[in-house]
């Protein structure tokens, strides 16, 4: 009976220990307003004060990158290129050169539907006023758009844009790009699993502590109920992958009940109608983001071509709201009834 | 009789098994309010600063000065809203009372978030 009773005992302080040992890991998630958005860092550490070293670390990566990259910053290297437009080439760092680049790759396989140039034409548009551009000043505009004339030399790291007047917007990629930079400061942080959120373009690495992938929803882009409430239409399970989303509900105002939103297809100056949001996954969140925007421009059926040729992943919900995804997200995607 | 047992006739062993069995429920004590869900908070940043720490289920309303000048954030019956806001198209007011996630004012650069600490909501993130 003794032997029986000490068993027990050794037993019980056995699962005590291991109880207190195992999920050591635990989720830390910090929000901050960063880059005109809501940032959302989440790391997997055993330790609080590791988590929030490295979470510290990335928002300074996301301030130092996004002072790079950002148009409306009076000083940032875009401005700087965008003043020195049909003047003179403007040095950059290694990050700005990496991105325009990227960028321009994501333009020739869209065809143009994706163009970093059509900031000439953004500027036309106040979506806050509600008012529409003079379609005189648009036509003008239009001439001063194309990717083809940003002119990239290597070899001195600099950018030149043509003609003066020209103007890049980075808005349609910088975000991917910094959620991958970001991803790479917490992984050189000791951190080997989390998600760098830079709103609706998400970077996922690792897996949560549970051994699960990280679930991620996809906005309804027409919530039903509350216009600004998290509607999801569909989910997916991500490791060491990104994805981004555009659609046409996040900037935009009604008229006439025509909807006009954020973003322009760079032919016309007007904004892109044939898509409600596109959502693309692919490892780097630079792509994602590039690809999401140009996706939509082009529309469901030559998108899904151009899906089809590079291998992404991508889920498009049309103007008149049907969803459709490419081959590769069968089994992937659990699409929520509606 | 055996020489362990004492006059109310118990052994070394009982009370090996009466001290792990007090052991074992300190623990659950301790394990249980660790792992279990505490109280909401809710968290006021303005600029990146976090101005506020507050639990979600007292009722208060809160102003806050951002550079565009005063946002008033309401605690209610366990949810939180944005009440006034400065900004131009206030977004952040037609949002309406949330019981999880965040209100966001971006040109008064307020964010208000909700944090349950232990509890893991359906998505880790969302894209849209």
């Amino acid at each position: 009976m003794k032997i029986v009773i000490y068993r027990a005992l050794v037993l019980i302080l056995l699962l005590c220990y291991s109880s207190c040992t195992h999920g050591g890991e635990k989720v830390f998630k910090k929000s901050r307003l960063a880059m005109d958005t809501v940032v959302t860092l989440t790391v997997v550490s055993s330790a609080e004060q590791d988590a929030e070293a490295a979470i510290n670390k990335a928002f300074a990566e996301i301030d130092r990158l996004s002072k790079l990259l950002d148009h409306f910053s009076k000083d940032s290297e875009v401005t700087l290129i965008n003043r020195s437009a049909g003047l003179k080439p403007v040095s950059v760092s290694k990050e700005t050169f990496e991105v325009i680049g990227k960028a321009l790759y994501v333009s020739e396989k869209t065809f143009g539907a994706f163009d970093i140039t059509v900031g000439p034409l953004m500027d036309l548009w106040d979506f806050r006023e509600e008012s529409l551009p003079d379609s005189a000043v648009l036509k003008e505009k239009l001439s001063l758009v194309g990717y083809r004339g940003i002119i990239l030399n290597a070899a001195k790291r600099t950018v030149l844009l043509k003609r003066k007047g020209m103007a890049i917007d980075l808005g349609g990629i910088a975000k991917g790009y910094i959620a991958d930079k970001v991803v790479e400061v917490l992984k050189s942080n000791g951190i080997k699993a989390g998600i760098a959120a830079m709103a609706g373009d998400i970077k996922a690495f690792g897996r949560r502590p549970d051994g699960k992938p990280w679930r991620i929803g996809i906005k309804n882009p027409r919530p039903a109920g509350k216009e600004n409430g998290d509607d999801i239409i569909a989910a997916v399970d991500l490791t060491d992958t990104a994805i981004s989303t555009a659609g046409d509900y996040e900037r935009y105002f009604i008229k006439n009940n025509v909807r006009y939103h954020h973003i322009l297809d760079p032919k016309t100056g007007y904004p892109a109608n044939e898509c409600r949001s596109v959502s693309i996954i692919t490892a780097d969140g630079v792509y994602t983001d590039g690809f999401d925007n140009g996706i939509f421009v082009l529309g469901p059926k030559r998108g899904r071509e151009v899906l089809g040729k590079l291998g992404l992943d991508g889920i498009i919900v049309d103007s008149a709201g049907n969803i459709t995804f490419t081959d590769a997200m069968k089994g992937k995607l659990e699409l929520r009834e509606k | 009789m055996s020489s362990e047992r004492n006059k109310h006739g118990v052994t070394f062993a009982d009370r090996a098994l009466l001290v792990s069995l007090v052991l074992l429920t300190a623990y659950c004590f301790v394990f249980t309010k660790k792992a279990m869900p505490q109280g909401s908070e809710v968290k006021i940043e303005v600029s990146g600063t976090l101005l506020y720490t507050l639990p979600l289920s007292h009722d208060r309303t809160v102003t806050v000065q951002g550079p565009m000048g005063a946002t008033i954030v309401e605690i209610h019956a366990g949810k939180v809203r944005v009440k006034a806001s400065p900004c131009h198209n206030r977004i952040c007011v037609h949002q309406g009372w949330i019981d999880s996630g965040a209100v966001v004012c971006l040109p008064n650069r307020v964010l208000v978030t909700i944090t349950t600490p232990g509890r893991q909501g359906e998505f880790d993130g969302i894209t849209g």
